[in-house]
């Protein structure tokens, strides 16, 4: 294995030091241009109503309101549905409590909410339908839905000696980014616009609004330094927000910033897709699933967005770690008056594993069995029981070692042995210990959002470069990595790279910084515009100092040549005046995925990242309490390009995932409104919700495919680690009676939660 | 003497405001007006800690540092305090602060929005401690909201502190910095702009007058629920009477029948006084919110407030506190129970205030109290419960119990009371006082849990008190 001497070293985030003194600058913090208005959005206090009358007469009159838009100011595409049209900018009909009606700019913030105020709106109200059931029952959906199918799953689940029916749900999650939806727009000479936008997808913003314009897309310009936080909060649902602003700005052709209030934030914005399924199970004495039926329906909101690929890859991680030999899936894309679900870290994957992995816990828990070692006889296997239900063949699998490696060093066995024994003394605290393992696929389902550009320069003057992607860093360290991706091709040290903000103008046709794969995309990119630079080189070494061979090694500031070495500094020079380019785009787009939609057969996935959690719990069966006593952690990340980075991504994947199937609790009223839209109504863990004992171990792996330093990416899968939590509670309550009846369960598992599902359990003894 | 002027040090220069906007926020203050961009807005409403800064207070010519959540302090409020920002720690010569150099070392920041506020939360941490164990680091960060890092590798920052130097440049400018403070030592403030007004009496004589003057003016305290007003209802606050600036009623005194703590004593000095008579108490006020919270907040706020999931108040009620009020000529002493009369509506009059609490030191009883919420931190009380018990011979001789979260008001059980008073603690009246209580309660579902979860588990925590007695051992996950 090459040793680099610039990668897998644990160095901090490039703006660490800018983090800890205040001085990252994300776009409330930018510097505002004389006379820059602030915006403020006016929405629906109704979840489904037609707009009878809008009256924003004293809107105008407010103090400080400079303007006031409506959908009479859109030009072009009242819309900012990404894939699909139904999310209005500003709808005539409403179709969920929160959704944008008008817009204000004043000469403040706080000038322009209080503005909002003094709207008068006559609603002729329409029946909301806010339940997913509801909406299964009435048939409503964002679009429709499919069934999957491999082998004969009825026909098995009729043989097989053992059978289980049930339902099981799974809550909704507000990403509850830290910096909230912003976007500041200056606008330019000829109506050319610069946006300055919280998003993970500058692209997508920039058509966006080019379409509500009416313009072309080389009139607008959008740049994202770095943002607060997205998790998939700020895939399409920060759209609206830059879209409005833009409107503001043209209208009163001044700058206009657009930051929103938390409450105001969450109320507007899509979260993660809730999920309700029933299924059946045929298995064998092993535990062994022989057949699967799932009927599967989510919560889409009001509109299709990225519904369909969420969805998918539900369906795609219907198996989790396990070979489905017969398994059906019918997927419903329920249409309710909520806001539109939307990405969130895991992007219906972790949907998907929960469903499987609560049908694997129920049949262990009927067949007296400790549930680790029936998810382990149902594992996928090398080489035999390795096609999953989609067609694709699994190359890659490190399930089994995983397991083996983690029971024994999390202790598993004994202290399982331990936990029975303090559950059969201890009559009102009870302990649960649970293992979940991980298989994520990565790539984009989408084959064509698989490619990825760079624009790299090398300055004649100094040596030093400057690399533009179109990754967006969001705190995963993305910018870090591909530096120091950078820096080793180069051979150079990390100050002489500098990995700059992310600009449509630099690189355009971007994908979404989403899908786990931003740097496996962009660091690729960036690697190959390097490539082309080196080539240049290569060939002005080759024709002025006639060596032989075009390869060079970069190193240490270096650069070898057969028979001739040169400083990077001084060649970079010598290059730039015998008038050789330094500068390069790059490309990159992922080989070997294939899909088809309409058989769902194909490889969709490049690679797997894979884990797994043993999860140790402590309930209070009086109140439905609860706490993460230890968890141990063993995951895969191939060969880390920042071990340290990677480590942040697992733990705090981790926490998130747990914070999910826990104390996260989304909640709508009857009428659409939502209740959970302030830290105060909606919790996400703490420091004292982390595990009092957390070990991260790192599994020893090189990733199989061609990946940017044979690395695997850990944006995503760490999240599905916290489904160890879940079935640990669960484990805790089945304690209750001694195991000897399953749980009905489902999530989040709140104090209350689990409460119901121990009385449930008391009252079935 | 008054002053509609407001002097503060940052960055050890007196900066003065003449009649500043009562209603502006420090957060929009240091942002829009001094430029200083490095706190961030998470929430505006004290539940994120983006915004955390580091106040500077003189006690007994030492300097407090107490972390508080800018977005919802009124910039009057800085008044004779050391702002410090984020910014502040960074030296003149560019090197970070050991705490900085510690996030970056330990990795404990990825999106970085939420970094600025952990770094000032431990900042106060490292100054008033000497050693950082374990529960102090989770405490001074309990307000901090992270997203993305899980925590550990924060905590793990602030573990490595207690190998390094407390020698940092604010001790270096201590003596000016106290210097300073001492210069602008707090007059009595009263503000005038436009129509807004505001007052910060330095005393309870001028409190008295200007409540006289002004009956309709809000008492802000710690403005958890004042500031909202301003920050989340987008209305005016036209009249404020700061009521932090009294000193003469920021004290705790102690004689052999009672505790009695003035109106404006920090809940985080209370909470180390009444650690050693009742832990329980201890225990769920560093439930009841942040560090940042607690270091503003009073109890008397908390009374005032009157809020049926004010977690104090159930376990004053079970405690037989007594309240304090005055005014201009009156003293008064009520009992807190029969004091709230409504949803958020106390006896408290116009004009009125509440001056101290009196909490009995009942030493022959057992207390007991809980606490269940979602989080275990800075969240909500679906359900509080408190315990008062006497026993004398497995006798009840004395009981009192109070709940939070199970009626409009926070509120004692008195047919459960009545049922347990002069009983055997048997399995029969136990269940029969389980009962009771629903004779004593009506709660509602809300966005904290249901009607039912609550009644079963305001049940289920009078089982638990009294098995706790029983067995004489703690059944809690949390100990």
């Amino acid at each position: 294995m090459k040793v680099d001497s610039f990668v897998m070293e644990n160095r901090p985030h490039e703006s660490a030091a800018k983090h800890v003194s205040g001085y990252a600058n994300y776009i409330d913090d930018i510097v505002e241009p004389e006379g820059t208005l602030y915006g403020a959005i006016g929405y629906s206090k109704k979840a489904h109503a037609i707009i009878k009358k809008l009256d924003l007469r004293d809107v105008w009159k407010s103090e400080g309101v400079v303007s006031v838009v409506t959908s009479s100011d859109i030009p072009g595409r009242n819309d900012i549905g990404a894939v699909y049209d139904g999310d209005p900018i500003f709808p005539k009909k409403v179709e969920y409590f929160g959704q944008p009606l008008f817009a204000v700019a004043a000469t403040s913030t706080e000038l322009a909410r209080k503005a909002l105020q003094k709207v008068k709106i006559t609603y002729k109200n329409l029946k909301p339908v806010i339940d997913i059931k509801e909406a299964l029952r009435k048939k409503l959906y964002v679009l429709k839905g499919r069934k999957i199918k491999r082998g004969d799953p009825l026909k098995k689940i009729s043989k097989a000696k053992n059978y289980l029916k049930n339902s099981f749900s799974l809550g909704s999650q507000e990403h509850f980014y830290l910096e909230g939806q912003i976007a500041f727009v200056i606008p330019q000479e000829d109506s050319d616009f610069k946006i300055f936008s919280s998003t993970q997808h500058p692209s997508e913003t920039q058509q966006i609004i080019a379409k509500m314009l009416n313009q072309k897309n080389n009139t607008i310009n959008v740049e994202v330094r770095r943002i607060g936080g997205g998790f998939g909060g700020k895939e399409t649902q920060s759209l609206i927000f830059a879209a409005i602003c833009t409107l503001l700005s043209k209208k009163t052709k001044l700058p206009v910033k657009l930051r929103m209030d938390r409450d105001d934030d969450i109320i507007i914005t899509g979260k993660r897709h809730d999920f309700y399924s029933d299924y059946e199970v045929g298995f064998n004495d092993k535990g062994v699933v022989e057949g699967v039926r799932i009927k599967l329906a989510s919560r889409c909101g009001i509109s299709p967005d990225l519904s369909e690929a969420i969805n998918s890859r539900a369906l795609l991680h219907i198996d989790s770690a396990y070979y489905l030999s017969d398994v059906s899936v019918e997927n419903y894309l329920c249409k309710t008056n909520t806001s539109s679900a939307t990405a969130f870290r895991g992007f219906g994957g972790n949907q998907g594993m929960m469903i499987i992995e609560n049908i694997v816990d129920n049949v262990a828990r009927y067949l007296k069995k400790d549930p680790a070692k029936i998810r382990k006889v149902n594992f996928y296997q090398k080489n035999k029981k390795n096609i999953t239900h989609y067609g694709m063949k699994i190359e890659d699998n490190v399930i089994n070692e995983i397991y083996s490696k983690l029971i024994k060093s999390s202790n598993y066995k004994n202290r399982r042995l331990n936990i029975k024994k303090f559950n059969l003394k201890n009559k009102y605290l009870k302990k649960g210990l649970s293992f979940t393992p991980v298989k994520f696929g990565i790539s984009f389902t989408t084959r064509h959002l698989n490619q990825a550009g760079a624009l790299v320069h090398i300055y004649c003057s100094d040596g030093s470069v400057h690399v533009s992607t179109g990754a967006i860093e969001m705190g995963q360290g993305t910018y870090t990595k591909i530096a120091m991706l950078i820096s080793n091709e180069l051979g150079l040290s990390f100050d002489k790279i500098k990995v700059f903000s992310t600009r449509t103008d630099k690189v355009p046709n971007t994908s979404a910084s989403a899908a786990s794969s931003t740097t496996d995309l962009n660091g690729a990119a960036a690697i190959n515009a390097v490539n082309k630079i080196k080539q240049n080189l290569a060939l002005f070494v080759k024709r002025k100092y006639k060596v032989k061979s075009n390869k060079a090694i970069y190193k240490n500031g270096m650069v070898k040549f057969k028979g001739k070495t040169f400083s990077f500094k001084s060649l970079i020079k010598d290059a730039y005046l015998n008038r050789v380019s330094l500068s390069s785009s790059g490309f990159y787009s992922t080989p070997k995925i294939h899909f088809d939609s309409k058989t769902f057969l194909g490889r969709p996935f490049l690679y797997f990242a894979y884990g797994a959690a043993v999860s140790e719990v402590l309930i209070d069966t009086l109140t439905g309490e609860n706490k993460i006593l230890r968890v141990d952690i063993l995951h895969d990340q191939g060969r880390a390009i920042n071990p340290a980075i990677e480590k942040g991504q697992i733990e705090g994947g981790f926490v998130q995932g747990a914070g999910w199937l826990t104390m996260e609790e989304v909640n709508w009223k009857s009428n659409g409104e939502l209740t959970t839209h302030s830290p105060s109504t909606y919790k996400i863990p703490a420091v004292n919700d982390t595990p009092e004992k957390f070990n991260v171990k790192i599994f020893k792996n090189l990733n199989k495919e061609n990946v940017v330093n044979k690395s695997k990416t850990t944006g995503e899968p760490p999240l599905m680690l916290g489904m160890s939590v879940f079935f640990a509670i669960k484990d805790a309550i089945a304690s209750v009676v001694n195991y000897k009846i399953i749980p009905n369960f489902n999530a989040p598992a709140t104090p209350e939660a689990i409460l119901l599902s121990i009385n449930d359990i008391k009252k079935k003894l | 003497m008054t002053s509609g002027t407001i002097r503060f040090i940052h960055k050890n220069k007196v900066l003065s405001i003449h009649n500043p906007d009562p209603n502006e926020t420090i957060l929009n203050f240091v942002r829009a007006k001094l430029g200083k961009t490095g706190t961030k807005e998470g929430c505006a409403e004290g539940g994120c800690g983006a915004c955390t800064i580091v106040l500077g207070e003189l006690k007994k010519s030492k300097i407090i540092y107490k972390a508080i959540n800018a977005c919802i302090a009124f910039v009057p409020t800085l008044a004779g305090k050391q702002l410090i920002l984020v910014e502040d720690l960074v030296s003149g010569d560019g090197s970070l602060h050991p705490i900085q150099k510690a996030i970056i070392d330990y990795h404990g920041s990825q999106c970085g929005f939420c970094t600025p506020g952990f770094v000032m939360s431990l900042f106060a941490m490292y100054k008033n401690y000497s050693f950082y164990k374990d529960d102090i680091i989770r405490d001074s960060i309990s307000g901090n909201l992270c997203r993305c890092t899980g925590y550990r590798p924060i905590i793990d920052a602030a573990k490595s502190l207690n190998k390094i130097s407390k020698f940092d440049f604010f001790k270096r400018n201590q003596q000016l910095s106290i210097s300073l403070l001492k210069k602008i030592k707090l007059k009595s403030i009263v503000i005038s702009n436009k129509n807004r007004k505001y007052f910060a009496p330095k005393n309870v004589n001028e409190l008295k007058k200007i409540l006289k003057q002004y009956p309709n003016s809000k008492l802000l305290s710690g403005g958890t629920d004042v500031s909202l007003v301003v920050t989340k209802e987008r209305k005016d606050l036209d009249s404020l009477i700061y009521m932090n600036s009294i000193d003469e009623l920021n004290y705790i005194k102690k004689n052999k029948n009672y505790i009695e703590v003035g109106a404006t004593t920090p809940l985080i000095d209370f909470e180390l006084f009444i650690k050693k008579y009742f832990p329980d108490f201890a225990q769920i006020l560093k439930r009841y919110g942040s560090t940042q919270i607690r270091n503003i907040c009073t109890i008397a706020g908390n009374i005032a407030t009157a809020s049926p999931i004010g977690d104090t108040l159930p376990l004053l009620l079970s405690l037989d506190s007594q309240i304090i009020i005055k005014d201009k000529d009156k003293t008064k002493i009520l009992p807190l129970n029969g004091f709230f009369i409504n949803y958020r509506k106390t006896k408290l009059k116009k004009g009125q205030f509440i001056h101290s609490i009196r909490i009995p030191l009942l030493l022959k009883s057992i207390f007991k109290a809980y606490k269940i919420s979602k989080r275990i931190d800075d969240d909500i009380s679906s359900v509080c419960a408190s315990f008062n018990v006497e026993l004398k011979n497995n006798k009840v001789k004395k009981i009192r119990v109070a709940y939070g979260g199970m009626a409009n008001i926070p509120k004692r059980a008195i047919y459960c009371e009545k049922i347990l008073l002069n009983s055997s603690l048997s399995d029969n009246i136990i269940n029969k006082a389980k009962k009771s209580l629903e004779k004593d309660f009506k709660p509602i579902t809300d966005v904290r849990a249901s009607q039912k979860y609550r009644m079963e588990v305001a049940k289920n925590l009078l089982e638990k008190c009294f098995l706790e007695i029983k067995q004489k051992k703690l059944i809690r996950i949390n100990t």
